[in-house]
C-alpha cells in the first residue's frame, strides 16, 4: 500500500500539476517527461513556500501534512479541470512521432543501452546503501519530525530540546522526506534511503531527457547517444568525493544533492527555453518564467545554499545574455525570478 | 590561491575535468549557434573567473568550508556530453559506431566508478546496520524516549532510524568530545567512572562492543545485561525508571 501511495504521489500526482505549466507551452504540453518535472518542481516550490512559515511559527508537522496534502489536492483538481480541453487536442505534428530514419537499428541499440543502464542504477539504489556522516542530521530531522511532530525543535544528532533551529529550518528537505513517509506509513529511512534515491535517478534522467531532447531533438540517434554519455559521466562521476555526480548517486536523500543533481540541471534547461525566445525574438511564455521561479525555490527549499547558488547562476547567465544578445530587458524579469532566493538569502543571515 | 587549491581537490584523481575543459575549448572553435555559446562557455567562464578572483574568494569566504560548491554550478556532465554528440554527429558511416564506443570507453578510462567507493550490499530495507535495527528494537518504549550511549560505529546511525532513542552524545562528538565519551574510548574501559559519568547522563542502557576490555564489570553498579546481539552487549541500569 505505501509504494502505491508514493507512486501516486511522486509518479502521477505531479503529471497533473505540471500540465499546469505544459499547457502554457504548446511544444512541450505533451511531452510526459517535462509535465512530469515540471509537477515536481512545482511540488516543491509549493512545498517550500508553505512549510518554512509553519517551521518558524513552530507550527505541529501533523498541520503540515494537512494544509499541504489539502493544496496539492487543490491543485491537481484545478489541473484536471484546466487541463481537460487540451489534453483533448491532438499533439503538433513531429513533436510525438518520431521519423523512421537510416541508423535506427543502432538507434535502438542506443535506446536499449540507456534503458539498461536506467535499470542498472535503479536496482543498485535498491540493493546497495553508502554511509554518510550528514545523514545523522538530515534523515534524524526527517524522523523527529515524522515521530514527534517536531520541527526543527529538537537536537538531531542526540534527541534534546532546543530552541528553533532557524537556519536549517529554510531549506526543509527533510521535511518533505518526512511528509512522504506520514502519507505513505513507510518508514522515514526507507523512505529517505530507497525512495528518494530511486526517485531521484527517475528525475535526474529525465530532466538529462528534456535537455538533449531540447538540444538534439526527439527523433535521430543524437539524444540517446547524450543520454548514455550522461549515464557514463554519473556512473564514473567518483573522481573526487564532491561531483553533483557523486553527491547525488550516494546522497540523494539529503538536500544538497537534489540541489546538485536536479535544481542546478533543471535551471540549465530552463535557460535554454528562454534562450531560444530570445534568439527567436519571441515572447517568452509566463510558464517559463513560472518553472524558472519555482526551480528557484526548489533549490532554497533542498539547501541553505540554494538560494544563494540559484540566484547567483541566473544572476550570471542573465548578464552573459544581455551581453551576449544586447538585451538588457531581459535582466527586468530574471532580477524578479531572484526575489524569492534573496528573500530566503537575507532571512538566511537574520536568522543564523 | 584558495580557488586553485579547492579546484585541485574538486578534480580529483580523474581526468574528466581535464576532458571539460578541452570540451569548452572545442566548442569556443567550433559551436556556432549564439544560445548554446552563451550556456556552455560564457557562463562557465564567467563562473571560473569570479571563482578564482581572490576578491570573490574574500567575499563568499564566510562559506569556507563549502566555497568549493560553486563549482556544481559549471555543466561539467552537459558540456562534455553535448560536445561529445556534437564532435560524432560530425562523423558518417560506421566511424561513428566506433567513435561513440570509444568516447564510451575514454569516459570509463577517465573516471572512477562511483559505485567502487564506499558503497556496501543493504543488511534490511532501512539500509542501517542490522545491528542498529536489533538494538534499538530492543530498547526501545513505546510512548516514550530512553537514553542510550552507544559506540562510536553506530553513533551516526541511531537516531536514523529511532528517533526516540536519545544519546548523550552524537555525532558532534568527533569535534568536541566529552567526558563520557573519553571514558568509553579508553583501551581499557574503567567500569565504575563509565556507571558514573553514563548515570549522570541519565543513560538508561550502556551498548558496548563485547571485545571491548573492561576493569571492572557494570554488574556492579546497578546494571544487568539486558541482551547481547550482534557483537553488542546491552547493559541496563536497573536503577532508572523506564514507565511513562
Amino acid at each position: 500500500m505505501s509504494i502505491i501511495i508514493l507512486t501516486l504521489w511522486l509518479g502521477v500526482l505531479p503529471l497533473f500539476v505540471g500540465s499546469l505549466v505544459g499547457n502554457g507551452l504548446l511544444k512541450w504540453k505533451k511531452n510526459l517527461p517535462f509535465i512530469w518535472i515540471s509537477g515536481q518542481i512545482l511540488l516543491w516550490a509549493l512545498f517550500q513556500l508553505i512549510c518554512v512559515p509553519f517551521i518558524l511559527l513552530q507550527k505541529d508537522f501533523a498541520q503540515l501534512v494537512r494544509v499541504y496534502g489539502g493544496m496539492c489536492g487543490l491543485l491537481a483538481v484545478l489541473a484536471l479541470l484546466l487541463g481537460r480541453k487540451y489534453w483533448k487536442k491532438p499533439a503538433p505534428k513531429g513533436v510525438v512521432v518520431p521519423a523512421k530514419e537510416e541508423g535506427e537499428k543502432w538507434r535502438l541499440c542506443l535506446w536499449s543501452v540507456f534503458c539498461l543502464l536506467l535499470v542498472f542504477q535503479l536496482v543498485q539504489a535498491l540493493r546497495l546503501t553508502y554511509s554518510d556522516g550528514d545523514d545523522a542530521f538530515y534523515v534524524a530531522v526527517a524522523s523527529v519530525a515524522e515521530e514527534s511532530g517536531y520541527m526543527y525543535m529538537k537536537l538531531p544528532y542526540t534527541g534534546g530540546a532546543t530552541g528553533l533551529d532557524a537556519r536549517h529550518s529554510l531549506a526543509p528537505f527533510p521535511i518533505w522526506i518526512a511528509f512522504l513517509s506520514r502519507i505513505s506509513g513507510m518508514q522515514v529511512v526507507s523512505v529517505a534511503h530507497i525512495v528518494v534515491p530511486f526517485f531521484s535517478i527517475l528525475m535526474v534522467y529525465g530532466i538529462y531527457y528534456l535537455i538533449g531532447n531540447k538540444l538534439f531533438g526527439r527523433t535521430g540517434e543524437k539524444l540517446p547517444f547524450f543520454l548514455v554519455l550522461t549515464q557514463l559521466l554519473f556512473l564514473f562521476g567518483g573522481y573526487s568525493a564532491y561531483t553533483a555526480e557523486k553527491f547525488l548517486l550516494a546522497r540523494s536523500r539529503q538536500g544538497k544533492a537534489a540541489l546538485a543533481g536536479l535544481i542546478l540541471p533543471f535551471l540549465f534547461f530552463c535557460f535554454l527555453l528562454l534562450l531560444d525566445r530570445v534568439q527567436e525574438r519571441q515572447k517568452v511564455e509566463g510558464s517559463i518564467w513560472t518553472l524558472l521561479v519555482s526551480a528557484m525555490m526548489a533549490g532554497c527549499m533542498c539547501s541553505t545554499q540554494g538560494a544563494e547558488l540559484c540566484g547567483f547562476l541566473t544572476v550570471v547567465f542573465g548578464i552573459c545574455a544581455a551581453v551576449g544578445y544586447r538585451r538588457w530587458r531581459i535582466l527586468v524579469p530574471l532580477a524578479f525570478c531572484c526575489l524569492p532566493a534573496a528573500c530566503y538569502a537575507v532571512m538566511y543571515v537574520l536568522l543564523r | 590561491m584558495q580557488g586553485i587549491v579547492r579546484f585541485q581537490s574538486f578534480m580529483g584523481n580523474g581526468l574528466i575535468v581535464e576532458w571539460y575543459l578541452i570540451s569548452i575549448l572545442y566548442l569556443m572553435l567550433r559551436e556556432k549557434r549564439k544560445q548554446m555559446r552563451i550556456l556552455f562557455i560564457y557562463v562557465p567562464l564567467a563562473l571560473l573567473l569570479l571563482f578564482f578572483n581572490p576578491l570573490f574568494t574574500k567575499l563568499v569566504l564566510r562559506m569556507e568550508d563549502i566555497y568549493w560548491r560553486l563549482l556544481w554550478l559549471l555543466p561539467i556532465t552537459m558540456t562534455l556530453a553535448y560536445a561529445a554528440v556534437t564532435l560524432y554527429g560530425r562523423m558518417k558511416g560506421k566511424i561513428r559506431m566506433v567513435f561513440a564506443l570509444l568516447l564510451a570507453a575514454l569516459v570509463m578510462f577517465s573516471g572512477n566508478y562511483i559505485y567502487d567507493d564506499g558503497f556496501v550490499q543493504a543488511e534490511n530495507p532501512y539500509h542501517m546496520p542490522q545491528a542498529v535495527v536489533d538494538i534499538c528494537d530492543a530498547i526501545e518504549i513505546e510512548g516514550r524516549e530512553v537514553m542510550a550511549l552507544f559506540p562510536d560505529e553506530l553513533l551516526v546511525y541511531v537516531r536514523q532510524y529511532a528517533p526516540t532513542v536519545c544519546m548523550p552524545y552524537g555525532r558532534e562528538v568527533f569535534s568536541r568530545t566529552t567526558d563520557l565519551h573519553v571514558a568509553v574510548q579508553e583501551e581499557v574501559i574503567d567500569a565504575q567512572k563509565l556507571a558514573v559519568l553514563a548515570k549522570a547522563q541519565g543513560c538508561h542502557y550502556v551498548i558496548l562492543p563485547e571485545s571491548r576490555e573492561m576493569r571492572g564489570s557494570l554488574l556492579e553498579y546497578d546494571y544487568e545485561l539486558f541482551a547481547d546481539m550482534d557483537g553488542y552487549e546491552i547493559y541496563k541500569d536497573t536503577t532508572m525508571y523506564f514507565g511513562y
